[in-house]
């Protein structure tokens, strides 16, 4: 049997880059095949990202929204520009603070695992460039090679409880001794379901809970 | 012995069995010589010298003599009675084991005197050596000899003296009468209007499977001959062999690719019509597995290379992928400024051929052709050349892309290969998304493309000294004859 590590969490989106995924989702919108496409496509997510950033209702189903404007998008597309849409605004973007915790997270012998709201397509360049050992970011329900505007379950936004569990077993992460860092309210659920919670760069709502909690907060200046 | 080795498909196959087989034994290369200036040793040289196909012989430190072991060249023309050949050279062939004839023109719309030379009477040339040999021939094809037959699974089969449209005719004498026609028309023009008209009749689609497709029947119709036949579909950019991305010349893809990488976006297609490529190292590959059957007598009849029927690529797909392959490779700082400003961010679409909407090129060509006269200017001349060109372009291009949705059965060939490791025939673990965004669009932009524009393609540089091919005795003899003067 295989003994278990420490696992080290982090939430792409604040610890490690300042976009919200939501402007993920816009950009391929604007990339769709056609003109015609790309407008539809994007007053779709124009409706959606308020309730994606969290300004308005629940976030997941914010997500659920944005990524849902992408319905008949081929995979090939999805897969070359997720690639481009990571190489070209993510990784040149990473925050130093974020890179710097990974780092250190792996020399101290943590499995390091990437959560992320973007879809699979953007998050797993990323996470070979980070050379994360996991990578659980959302997924788009595919039918016939397009796909069919659905994400699959579970959302990542609220990453917790069972589906946690079942990563740490999967991957032999021993969550008490593991650390996560989050920035956004909705981490609250990953973050206290892990032995050394961290909040970096949080906002308002994840900053109050941390403060609350005794989290340590981190900001780069 | 191999034909046509100047040609792309023939030159990686050669450079595959020269690395992959040790005991290959000996190539002997039926080359024609250029005129007195460049014999057919010259030209062999020059392309082991300079070809990126021969890149890994080229590491070897004792290529010479390494090739020299198991390369040689006869100086013959497969489209003169008897090859050209002098008995000298028919006696060094004696013990050839197959004949692989993969000369040939491939133009779709060439003048017909040519293609006849070079298609009917090369093969037959080539059959009659390879009957005296008493030596099996691998005669190289094409799958489109099937002809324009609309939506249908094509069987690794030929039914001799029967036309794709199923009109019973003699190839013989169907020769001989475009042969007169062609006498009787012209100019070039009216020869290609005439051999094409002649060719629908048939059901070929053009000059190029009509000449082809009339081989196969001739030699399908020769009892003696031991022959097997195949047939290549769209043979495109290396997968691995010499190395990723390598092409040569014009192929099919590489007009349609420059075509929507320009202004012009919208390509007449039926999206779920299949695009069967296949990448030249495989075909290679699986000419290499057909050839060493034909040589232990357990090859004979069709062989299909080609991928629609195991691991299809649609027209919308591939489409798709192009615009994706553009957009990736001007992000790399490739093309012009137009296309990192302005071409990669529209992409290429599929349309009807009857819906291609205000921006189709007849129409644009009408519309220019329509201008007043003192709007009517050199630029304007430029304009309606360059649309007449891709409007002549699409025409043969359409049986292609648009009207016929060929599946070719390729079963035979995957079972012949299935348990050879080296040559296996086996094209379903192609992701088509990789290999056309990564390899075959940047390979079209660097080896073919740059042809359509009028530019040259980059070879490799010469060596010093220049590379020749000379056994080792008559290299010693010429040492020693040197040393003595």
């Amino acid at each position: 049997m295989t003994e278990s590590r420490p696992g080290a969490f982090f939430r792409l989106e604040g610890p490690l880059v300042a976009k919200p995924a939501v402007l993920a989702a816009g950009w391929l919108a604007a990339n769709a095949q056609r003109i015609e496409e790309r407008v539809l496509r994007l007053g779709a997510v124009a409706i959606a990202a308020p309730f994606a950033l969290g300004l308005g209702g629940e976030r997941t189903t914010g997500q659920r929204l944005a990524w849902s404007s992408l319905r008949g998008t081929s995979r090939d597309r999805l897969r070359v520009l997720g690639e481009e849409y990571a190489e070209v605004h993510l990784i040149p973007a990473l925050r130093a603070i974020g890179v710097d915790l990974i780092e250190r997270a792996r020399r101290d012998g943590c499995g390091i695992v990437l959560v992320s709201d973007h879809i699979e397509e953007i998050a797993e360049p990323i996470a070979r460039h980070l050379r994360a050992d996991v990578v659980r970011a959302n997924r788009l329900e595919m039918s016939n090679d397009r796909a069919t505007g659905r994400l699959a379950d579970p959302v990542t936004a609220r990453l917790g409880g069972e589906a946690l569990r079942d990563l740490a077993r999967e991957h032999h992460l021993d969550l008490a001794r593991s650390r996560a860092y989050g920035a956004q309210g909705s981490d609250q659920v990953l973050l206290s379901s892990i032995g050394w919670p961290c909040a970096v760069h949080p906002d308002r709502v994840l900053r109050r809970v941390a403060l609350d909690l005794d989290w340590p907060v981190l900001e780069s200046p | 012995m191999v034909t046509g080795f100047t040609g792309f498909v023939a030159k990686v196959f050669v450079a595959l069995l020269l690395e992959e087989v040790d005991a290959i034994g000996r190539i002997m290369l039926l080359v024609r010589p250029r005129g007195r200036l460049r014999p057919g040793r010259l030209r062999v040289e020059q392309i082991v010298e300079r070809s990126p196909a021969f890149r890994p012989a080229r590491a070897r430190p004792d290529l010479k003599d390494w090739l020299a072991e198991r390369l040689d060249v006869i100086e013959a023309d497969v489209e003169r009675p008897s090859c050209a050949m002098s008995e000298v050279d028919f006696a060094r062939l004696a013990s050839a084991d197959v004949i692989v004839h993969c000369a040939g023109l491939t133009d779709f719309a060439p003048d017909p005197i040519k293609a006849l030379s070079a298609n009917v009477a090369g093969a037959v040339h080539v059959a009659e050596l390879a009957e005296r040999l008493r030596a099996p021939l691998v005669h190289v094809s094409t799958c489109f000899v099937a002809g324009s037959i609309g939506r249908a699974a094509v069987p690794e089969r030929i039914e001799p003296g029967v036309a794709p449209n199923g009109r019973v005719f003699e190839p013989g004498s169907e020769i001989r009468s475009l042969h007169l026609a062609c006498r009787q028309a012209e100019t070039v023009a009216q020869r290609v209007d005439m051999a094409l008209e002649r060719a629908r009749t048939f059901g070929w689609p053009n000059i190029y499977t009509y000449t082809k497709g009339l081989a196969e029947h001739l030699l399908a119709s020769r009892p003696e001959l031991d022959l097997t036949i195949v047939r290549p579909s769209i043979v495109e950019c290396a997968r691995t062999f010499p190395f990723a991305g390598w092409n040569e010349g014009l192929n099919t893809a590489g007009p349609l690719a420059w075509l929507i990488s320009t202004a012009f976006r919208r390509l007449p297609t039926v999206p779920d019509h299949r695009f069967d490529v296949v990448p030249v190292d495989d075909a290679a590959k699986g000419l290499a597995a057909i050839t060493a059957a034909a040589v232990a007598r357990q090859a004979g009849g069709v062989f299909h290379l080609a991928s629609g029927d195991h691991n299809p690529l649609t027209f919308e797909r591939a489409v798709e992928l192009t615009g994706l392959g553009m957009r990736r490779w001007t992000r790399r700082g490739a093309g012009t400024p137009l296309d990192r400003l302005l071409l990669r961010h529209l992409d290429p679409i599929p349309v009807p051929a009857d819906r291609q909407g205000p921006l189709a090129v007849g129409r644009l060509r009408r519309w220019v052709d329509d201008l007043p006269e003192r709007l009517q200017g050199e630029r304007l001349d430029r304009a309606r050349d360059q649309l007449a060109r891709v409007e002549r372009m699409l025409e043969l291009y359409l049986p292609f892309i648009h009207d016929n949705d060929w599946t070719f059965d390729t079963s035979r060939v995957r079972a012949l290969t299935a348990h050879d490791d080296r040559f296996r025939f086996d094209l379903r673990d192609i992701d088509w998304c990789d290999y056309w965004v990564n390899v075959e669009y940047p390979g079209l932009r660097r080896w073919c493309i740059p042809l359509i524009d009028g530019a040259r393609v980059p070879e490799d540089p010469p060596s010093h000294p220049p590379f020749r091919l000379e056994s080792r005795a008559r290299a010693e003899e010429w040492t020693t004859r040197v040393a003595s003067k």
